[in-house]
């Protein structure tokens, strides 16, 4: 029942925010047949493509439409021109299930294509700076709370209040000055071509997500530690001459693993939504990349389709967490609710 | 209790080194630009070019070079320091106050659906409508209309889960991402004043101390002598003042501290990506944006504001870290 | 041992770690510029085939279909995928391409053009005369997302064919095999021009009548796609066409383009050779190269075809008042502007820009003169005194500013020069769209940037869409000043039908002088782009109408030395 809750609570707050986008586009000043056409079109061919792109609907007709052809019962096959946007969900019976988001005004493409084309490289730019988020805050908080006021500790502290000062678009210049350009380890941005090219471009736009995150994982980890590894339990378990390591990874560690899962959770929708600055500065073809360009230059259909992928991120996201609580947490487990 | 809080406060080498910095930065918002020989926005063709035209590096007469359109890096700093500083605690003061009412008022009302009278409905609705109609006076004659309704008539109405509506709102608007969001306000409003700026930054900023502000007083309100006071018969209101609002005025001070931190660095990415004040506003990440293409020339375009913002950034958050060793319980 | 304090000291560790960022970051300042990689043979050597010619942009095509739109990037590869009837060459003037002759009958009304037998187009067919009446109809059809299809308003036909009322264009008629005929409504000197532009160059059978947004490019040029090399927002890959009708040509394999590369990414690939030509270079990079004597013979400055200037809108104070205008023409220091990116920007002070034929040098036009320009205030009505800073327009002027590139620095300058004869503007950042919004309505902005770019080498591209009365719409259009001149608009439209080139440069210069005094624009500067090329790139690419074109270039280039592989070139 929870669940089935849950997941209702979820798809209205994923129809809330798509709504919100349609409206907001709406509101925008400017014209995006305009945009559209170009900066030297003459008005009798802004008229022309406003009328190609539907844009002469009145909103509430545009409104509804998007809704009613956003999953829709089609025929199999995708060759009519009515359905050259969208994308086969799944064959129901002798027909199939379509997912359709409209066509870019900008670029002429399916925004379902654009979608799935750039969803997996955001994707794995999100896990890969939660990865390195992770590693580095969990590793260095844990540390810094067993060496508790010593120059570990206080070096470590140190670092994180200066990773959560720096802007994100400097640490992202300064990295790739420092390794793409004077050292040459790593390409200077972009996607590459082959599976090792990926990997090494993924490197630095990690980094610079994770550098950032790290120090509040850092903060975060050491301040639950702390607390956990003076409470009683865990002196007994010293008490009891358990190896320290032990003790605290095994047992402290495990306790704050809830709190460290909260915080992923938000975090990951977060990431989803397109480091916009990294993917900029890297040439990361991703999400984040793609929604700066359509907010700019009025692409409508393409914004409520990338915010249609990050509100379901974010709050699938959240639900998990709230689901997966219980589990890791067991003082949580004793509460109701 | 206040007065060991206090000195704790006092003898914390974070605190102490955070308001040192912050001091220093307020300081030089203050006094920087009277103290300058230049205005920020003149340019001088005649000193400010080397001899192969381009502009000069720091020099005796600007001590921190001169920018492309060859005006004094230094004058421009100290102006956007006040620029920053009161944008960034202004839009703090915004962001903090909405989040403590809604915290509070949504951790208090947990778990109860509450019987919320016609006019007070109607009034949020029409405002909301109103502002998303691009008419803020029309949203807060709304809102004022339903305040007033509900002083005067206070039977009928709806019961509404009002915490489960806030916190849906509060996901609803963390599900759009922060940057986006604001440019989208940013083009909406179509032209960025101070005014715009930091309510833009203010509404956005007020999500964070809204769910640690509901949690703080779901943990107050579960507390023995407060269940005790309610059995008692206390108003809600003097609960709220004399039991919640001390409780929860500790994370509050040190959450808009971190806030105001953040909101700094906010205010230079809006600027970095073309949509905060309007040039020739000397903001950090304005002069940023206009000097990274030189950066290899021309660094100290790149280092003065970067340092300025580092710097600021890093007084404020050094002064949270002390607020909060200083005022966090588990340290009593 | 541990501690017995809680919170540990932070303060003087975190000084120390600043300073050490500070001083690391400071070596990494200040590098000297690479040196060009040089050509494996010298200067006289046989031109030979092979390579890839590797590009980079900032920007991002989005459209290859001669019948979408086709900006200014989209542009270099669109003309080397397909080949047009005529042609411009490095001089800008029209020479045969797909047409090997043509002729002009009826005082300018009929064009005949006799196309080349036996032109394989990329998909292995003939082109044929019926194809190119075929990509007309496709590129100008009502479903075409086509912005410039009102520039060929003049075709017979147009528009019963536009409106849906035809099911072909009257005007434009096939005579056998290889005979286009195109039929006018009245002369047009331009017309030669537009048959060169995108829209009417001939696609493929497999583009059919109408364009769709699925179709992968095909046509008859130098280059073409392969299914695959089109990876949108990252690459496009051009090959070789095997079959093109010059014979020998191209010499290059390929050309390679990456897009929404930034500046400063750009130079680093140049200098370690992955990039073949860089364009988009920094104010600061431009000065260092243009003066580097190493690299002086390498970098070329485009023509001059684009117009920036101050436009006013003659309908609101205080720019209904023609001394007012005069002022502002007098009173903006354009030198200033010049020293922004001075290997880039040309000082301009008329209407046509020096690189479009008929440009007269001679032309004084609007110049910089501040007792003039204090002088055309005290005659507007509104004398300022400027030691004691009373007078002038009472009011300020907004003036809507788009955040890209050069316009936020020479509005900033703007707003000092103005300063000082008494107009106080406030600039007023607005999104893109919002700006175009703001320009177009009657009273949306009273000042604001105006900048164009040429459609076609000629001056009818500048003079008609900017300053006639025609081209104010009802909603939107490009004379953002709403200046009409009836006496201007007849110069105008005479020159436009007037087919000898000698009283056509008498009307446009009349034209020209007209603007200069009445000045609706304040004409401030043109720019164009300093190109780099590495010493390797030979036969030449930069062209003064499509930016670049490869159909000549080699690559004198064996393999790569180690030192190049490792991009540290010679210092």
């Amino acid at each position: 029942m929870n669940l089935a809750r849950r997941l209702a609570t979820a798809l209205v707050v994923i129809c809330a925010v798509v709504s919100l986008a349609f409206a907001v586009e709406e509101l925008l000043p400017g014209d995006p047949a305009r945009m559209a056409a170009g900066v030297q079109a003459r008005p009798a061919d802004v008229a022309h493509i406003r009328e190609q792109l539907g844009l002469d609907r009145p909103p509430l007709e545009r409104y509804a439409k998007f809704w009613a052809r956003l999953i829709h019962l089609a025929p199999r096959g995708r060759e009519s021109v009515d359905h050259a946007s969208c994308a086969v969900v799944a064959a129901v019976g002798d027909r199939e299930l379509h997912l359709d988001l409209g066509k870019s005004f900008q670029l002429r493409q399916p925004v379902v294509d654009l979608l799935a084309a750039r969803l997996p490289r955001t994707a794995t730019l999100a896990a890969a700076g939660l990865f390195v988020q992770l590693l580095i805050g969990v590793a260095f908080g844990t540390l810094a709370a067993v060496r508790r006021g010593s120059w570990a500790d206080r070096l470590l502290v140190s670092t994180s209040v200066l990773g959560v000062s720096i802007p994100t678009f400097v640490i992202a210049l300064v990295l790739q000055l420092v390794f793409a350009r004077e050292l040459r380890w790593l390409p200077l941005d972009g996607y590459g071509e082959t599976w090792t090219e990926h990997a090494r471009s993924l490197v630095l736009p990690a980094l610079t997500l994770g550098i950032y995150g790290a120090a509040f994982y850092t903060r975060l980890v050491r301040d639950e530690m702390i607390v956990l590894l003076q409470s009683d339990w865990v002196r007994t378990a010293h008490a009891k001459g358990l190896p320290p390591r032990r003790v605290v990874v095994v047992h402290a560690l495990r306790n704050a693993l809830g709190l460290i899962v909260t915080a992923v959770g938000l975090d990951f929708g977060a990431l989803m939504g397109g480091a916009i600055v990294t993917e900029t500065v890297f040439r990361w073809p991703g999400l984040g990349d793609l929604s700066l360009h359509a907010t700019r230059n009025r692409d409508g259909p393409v914004v409520c389709g990338c915010l249609l992928v990050t509100s379901i991120a974010v709050v699938l996201a959240n639900v998990l967490v709230d689901l997966s609580y219980p589990r890791i947490d067991p003082r949580a487990r004793a509460s109701s609710r | 209790m206040l007065a060991a809080r206090k000195s704790r406060l006092f003898r914390n080498p974070s605190a102490r080194a955070g308001a040192l910095v912050v001091a220093t930065l307020v300081a030089f918002a203050i006094f920087g630009p009277t103290l300058s020989r230049h205005g920020p926005n003149d340019s001088d063709f005649v000193h400010g070019l080397s001899l192969d035209k381009a502009p000069v590096g720091p020099c005796a007469l600007f001590p921190l070079g001169a920018d492309r359109l060859c005006r004094d890096v230094l004058a421009r700093l100290s102006w956007g320091a006040r620029l920053s500083l009161l944008i960034a605690c202004a839009a703090t003061f915004v962001s903090a106050t909405l989040g403590a009412v809604v915290g509070v008022v949504s951790g208090w009302l947990e778990g109860a659906r509450v019987r919320t009278p016609w006019p007070a409905l109607l009034g949020v609705f029409g405002g909301v409508i109103a502002l998303g109609l691009g008419k803020p006076l029309a949203a807060c004659l709304a809102f004022a209309a339903g305040c007033a309704g509900t002083f005067v008539a206070r039977s009928g109405g709806l019961r509404i889960d009002i915490d489960g509506a806030l916190m849906r709102l509060v996901d609803v608007l963390l599900a759009f991402p922060f940057l986006l969001l604001l440019m989208a306000i940013g083009a909406a409003l179509e032209r960025t004043t101070v005014l715009t700026l930091l309510l833009t930054l203010g509404v956005t900023g007020w999500l964070g101390i809204a769910r640690l502000l509901r949690a703080r007083t779901m943990q107050v309100r579960a507390l023995e002598y407060v269940e005790a006071s309610r059995a008692l018969g206390q108003s809600t209101p003097g609960i709220l003042l004399n039991h919640v609002l001390p409780n929860v005025l500790g994370p509050l001070v040190v959450a808009s501290t971190f806030l105001l931190a953040q909101m700094i660095v906010a205010d230079s990415i809006l600027s970095y990506l073309g949509v905060g004040l309007s040039p020739p506003a000397p903001t950090w990440g304005r002069m940023l944006l206009e000097g990274q293409d030189e950066y290899l020339t021309a660094p100290w375009l790149v280092i003065a504001p970067g340092a300025a913002i580092l710097l600021s950034v890093w007084g404020f958050n050094l002064l949270g870290e002390g607020f909060r060793d200083a005022l966090d319980p588990r340290n009593a | 041992m541990r501690s017995t304090r809680e919170t540990p000291d932070r303060v003087p560790l975190s000084a120390v770690m600043w300073a050490a960022l500070t001083i690391g970051l400071a070596p990494s300042c200040k590098p000297g510029l690479s040196a060009p990689m040089g050509s494996e043979h010298g200067d006289d050597a046989p031109p030979h085939r092979g390579g890839i010619l590797h590009l980079a942009e900032i920007g991002n095509v989005r459209n290859l279909d001669p019948a979408g739109s086709v900006d200014g990037v989209s542009l270099q590869p669109v003309h080397l995928i397909f080949a047009g009837l005529v042609d411009f060459d490095e001089h800008a003037k029209i020479v045969p391409d797909l047409a090997e002759s043509w002729d002009v009958r009826d005082q300018g009304r009929t064009y005949r053009f006799v196309l080349r037998p036996g032109t394989v187009m990329h998909d292995g067919q003939e082109l044929t005369a019926e194809d190119v009446k075929r990509s007309a109809e496709r590129a100008l059809h009502p479903s075409a997302p086509n912005p410039s299809a009102s520039l060929f308003d003049g075709i017979v036909g147009f528009d019963a064919f536009t409106a849906g009322q035809a099911a072909h264009i009257e005007g434009v008629g096939v005579e056998g095999r290889y005979v286009v005929r195109f039929e006018l409504k009245d002369p047009d000197a331009t017309f030669l021009a537009l048959v060169a532009m995108s829209a009417l160059r001939p696609v493929c059978k497999t583009g059919g009548w109408r364009s769709s947004d699925a179709w992968i490019p095909c046509g008859a040029g130098p280059f073409r796609l392969q299914p695959g090399g089109w990876a949108r927002g990252t690459s496009l890959r051009l090959v070789r066409h095997e079959a093109y009708f010059r014979p020998g040509l191209p010499l290059l394999d390929g050309v390679e383009w990456t897009f929404n590369m930034q500046v400063l990414a750009q130079r680093f690939r140049f200098e370690a050779g992955d990039l073949d030509l860089v364009r988009d270079l920094s104010q600061a990079d431009e000065r260092r190269f243009s003066a580097d004597p190493r690299w002086v013979p390498f970098g070329q400055a485009d023509a001059d075809t684009t117009v920036y200037g101050e436009s006013m809108n003659t309908r609101m104070p205080p720019f209904d008042n023609i001394e007012v205008r005069r002022a502002v023409a007098s009173g903006i220091n354009r030198e200033h502007y010049r020293l922004l990116k001075p290997a880039s920007i040309t000082v301009m002070t008329q209407l046509i820009p020096p690189g479009i034929p008929g440009f007269d040098p001679s032309v004084e036009g609007q110049h910089y003169d501040y007792g003039v320009a204090l002088e055309h205030m005290r005659k507007a009505g509104y004398p300022y005194d400027p030691v004691s800073g009373h007078g002038g327009w009472p009011l300020p002027i907004e003036y809507p500013l788009y955040d890209q590139g050069l316009p936020v620095f020479t509005a900033q300058l703007l707003q000092q020069d103005l300063a000082k004869i008494g107009l106080r503007i406030e600039l007023k950042l607005v999104s893109w769209e919002a700006f175009i919004a703001l320009q177009e309505r009657p009273s949306g902005a009273a000042l604001s940037l105006g900048n164009w770019a040429m459609d076609y080498p000629d001056p009818s591209s500048f003079f008609d869409p900017l300053f006639t009365t025609r081209a104010i719409g009802p909603e939107g259009g490009h004379n953002t000043a709403f200046y009409s001149n009836p006496q201007f608009d007849d110069l105008v439209s005479q020159a436009h039908r007037e087919r000898r080139e000698n009283q056509r440069r008498a009307l446009y210069a009349r034209a020209n002088a007209i603007l200069c005094d009445e000045a609706p624009w304040a004409f401030t500067f043109s720019h164009h782009f300093y190109t780099l090329r590495q010493p390797y790139v030979r036969g030449g690419v930069i062209h003064p109408v499509w930016r670049m074109d490869a159909t000549k270039t080699w690559l004198d280039r064996a393999g790569r030395s180690l030192e190049q592989v490792l991009g540290r070139g010679l210092p």
